[in-house]
């Protein structure tokens, strides 16, 4: 009897050591809370698991090994909006009152749209993971791309193609866009004021407006081809890369070639076209790793969250995105600790460091390049860089890595 | 000249497409007086059909289409069964509510069983388009309108020479008046069901022949609306006319006006024509007129 009320207490003893220590641990962490915007079920859908799972597994890695010494937990919740501007703006309220975020992790055109004008009132910076807008290009962001806009994306190709063929002419380029979306017509606005400023680069033979689920585009495509383009640049979506290159195919102009973006990138697009062979010889250009085989300090990262942060998803640019939006995310947080300490860390002070630190290309696994945000644009205006892929013998492989971003007037 | 032959040709093709998944919209709105909102996720769900058939499955052409327009039926068939033979006698608002519902079911039932993939879609037609000197017309639509035109002439000749299709036409006319007659409605409107999946799946194989489907592709539905409400929602003749008249004005539009000021007026203009002819008419083109006595 006397024996089993000793093991009783002992019990109770331990018990309430590891309460306490657990109380006082509780005590010392602070929980940060960061909104993850998402797309599950609108067009891209098809992408968005893995940009999730990338973010997730960024997050796990840094609460693990970095925030636990740091004493502060970063708690993600994500957020469904359809990539539906209309649905952003209804959810925030409810986002704000639920979670009291410190920073949003945007998916793309439809939060830029809906929350640029709140987010300043809010206190609560954003940070994406595409390229930026022509019209978010505004002073004293609280958005923030860790990639120039698609138009400087595009131009950086361009400008590429053009030395890489040894042009001494202008690159004769069509563009294929769509109305569905503001960031869809500011890709293409991009582009238009970039030949108009750039003639001896980019010389723009016509811009085809299509559905997001475009018709047969035969004859769009045979007209610009006769008026002499040989890039297409497509940075909308998978149906519309798709659609160009049966197109291509069709009116027997294989070699007219497609530049795409990341979230419509080579992998992706050869998928639905039934095999990546089919858009050998096309590009994919973007500002952040490459998805291709390579070993490369970016990979490199990935395994480990492979091996140690259970990520599942695939070695692809989409994961790469997820990747480039949280290593930003977190390396900004973890600087505002730093300036403020644990306990202080807010929307305005993760901001503030946003613009005072330098992001260095080691410190986010060489996933991106360095980055410096300055007030005057949501993205780095100097320094930037793209990578570009493309389809060699059937392997979807590297064709040039840091090719330099042109500077482009604002649109 | 070339250009614009081409723009008016491969315009009117493109229309007569929307034209044939406009029909689905016809078929049923004539049956049960119910306009099917959720027709765009039934050529998705067709499409999906066709890809599973003959992408995942790797079924020739021969048995794999067959068997998608076999399964597009009983779909079809399910979705009367399961939704609307049980809202018999409810207002047309809260049919309308049903097919709303419908649309949200559909979406998330193709995301579920097929995934948010954009898939590669088979090659039903031949790739190649004919040329001739400037002159371009894609197969797929050619092929697609001449389709259209004897699914068009089928059916005219269903609704009014068949025993079926004449009790399908009075049941469009009055569901009372057929029922006094010894019509069943309800068999009507199983028949329109299965009709508009198959015409559905029908619109997705000439639509997306040799191209990309995922579940956004719903989008068809809407760019088929004002064809369906210009020609009035009882005439299946009608929307042949419908079709091209709206695939002209687009074409053209996309040729000469989008290039000229920098903005997608091909995708709008379709819907202002279809809001001008239903100030001017509100059963639209070939819609019936009803006169009732007071």
């Amino acid at each position: 009897m006397k024996t089993s009320k000793c093991f009783l207490a002992a019990i109770a003893a331990v018990g309430l050591a590891f309460g306490a220590a657990g109380a006082a641990k509780a005590d010392n962490e602070h929980v940060l809370s960061v909104a993850s915007m998402a797309d599950f079920t609108g067009p891209y859908a098809d992408i968005f698991p893995p940009i999730a799972a990338g973010r997730r597994a960024v997050f796990d890695w840094w609460n693990a090994e970095i925030g636990a010494d740091l004493g502060v937990r970063i708690r993600i919740r994500e957020y469904d909006h359809r990539y539906d501007a209309a649905r952003v703006a209804s959810m925030w309220p409810g986002i704000r009152s639920d979670l009291n975020p410190v920073l949003i992790l945007g998916v793309g055109g439809p939060d830029v749209a809906a929350l640029r004008e709140r987010l300043p009132d809010d206190k609560v910076p954003m940070i994406m993971a595409t390229a930026g807008y022509g019209y978010a290009w505004m002073s004293d962001p609280w958005i923030f791309n860790p990639r120039a806009t698609y138009a400087h994306e595009a131009a950086a190709f361009l400008n590429w193609y053009k030395e890489d063929r040894s042009l001494d002419r202008p690159v004769k380029l069509g563009i294929i866009s769509s109305e569905a979306s503001p960031a869809y017509v500011d890709i293409a606005r991009g582009m238009q004021k970039y030949a108009e400023d750039n003639p001896d680069v980019v010389e723009l033979v016509e811009t085809i407006w299509t559905a997001v689920q475009p018709d047969d585009l035969t004859a769009h495509v045979h007209r610009i081809v006769r008026r002499g383009a040989e890039v297409i640049q497509i940075q909308t979506n998978t149906a519309a890369v798709v659609a160009a290159k049966r197109a291509l195919q069709a009116i027997g102009r294989p070699d007219v070639v497609i530049m795409t973006s990341s979230h419509n990138g080579l992998p992706m697009s050869g998928s639905a076209l039934g095999g990546i062979d089919q858009l050998e010889g096309n590009y994919e250009a973007h500002g952040q790793a490459l998805g291709t085989a390579d070993p490369t300090v970016a990979r490199e990262f990935y395994d480990m969250l492979v091996a140690d942060y259970d990520l599942t998803a695939g070695w692809n640019v989409a994961t790469i995105m997820g990747l480039n939006q949280g290593i930003v995310a977190v390396r900004a947080i973890e600087a505002a600790v730093a300036e403020y300490g644990a306990g202080n860390v807010t929307g305005e002070a993760i901001r503030e460091m946003m613009f005072a630190t330098e992001f260095d290309t080691a410190e986010l696994f060489e996933i991106l390049p360095t980055l410096n945000f300055t007030r005057e644009a949501p993205f780095p205006v100097a320094g930037l860089s793209v990578n570009i892929a493309t389809v060699k013998d059937g392997e979807y492989t590297l064709a040039e890595l840091g090719y330099p971003v042109p500077i482009l007037n604002p649109w | 000249m070339g250009e614009f032959l081409n723009y008016t040709v491969n315009g009117a093709l493109i229309g007569l497409t929307y034209a044939l998944v406009a029909m689905g919209f016809v078929v049923i709105y004539r049956a049960s007086k119910v306009f099917n909102l959720a027709q765009g996720e039934l050529v998705v769900l067709g499409g999906f059909i066709v890809w599973l058939m003959m992408i995942q499955l790797d079924l020739p052409l021969i048995i794999g289409l067959p068997i998608a327009f076999l399964c597009a039926g009983i779909f079809g068939f399910l979705i009367d069964r399961i939704f609307f033979s049980r809202m018999a006698g409810q207002s047309v608002f809260a049919m309308v509510m049903v097919t709303i519902g419908l649309m949200i079911l559909l979406r998330g039932v193709v995301l579920v069983a097929f995934g948010a993939q954009v898939r590669q879609f088979p090659a039903v037609f031949p790739v190649f388009p004919v040329i001739w000197g400037d002159f371009l017309i894609p197969q797929a639509m050619l092929y697609g309108g001449v389709i259209t035109v004897c699914v068009a002439l089928g059916l005219a000749w269903f609704f009014n020479r068949t025993r079926a299709g004449l009790r399908m036409t009075a049941v469009a006319e009055d569901h009372q008046v057929a029922m006094s007659l010894g019509i069943s409605v309800r068999r009507s409107v199983i028949i329109a069901w299965i009709m508009g999946s198959m015409l559905a799946t029908l619109g997705a194989i000439i639509f997306l022949s040799n191209r990309s489907i995922s579940f956004i592709t719903s989008e068809i539905g809407l760019l088929a609306l004002p064809v369906a409400l210009l020609a009035g929602l009882e005439s299946i003749a009608g929307l042949i006319l419908a079709g091209i008249l709206i695939g002209i004005v687009q074409g053209l539009a996309a040729g000469y006006l989008d290039p000229a000021l920098g903005a997608s007026v091909s995708s709008v203009l379709p819907f202002v024509i279809m809001l001008m002819i239903l100030f001017i008419r509100p059963t639209g083109m070939f819609g019936w007129k009803t006169i009732e006595r007071v």
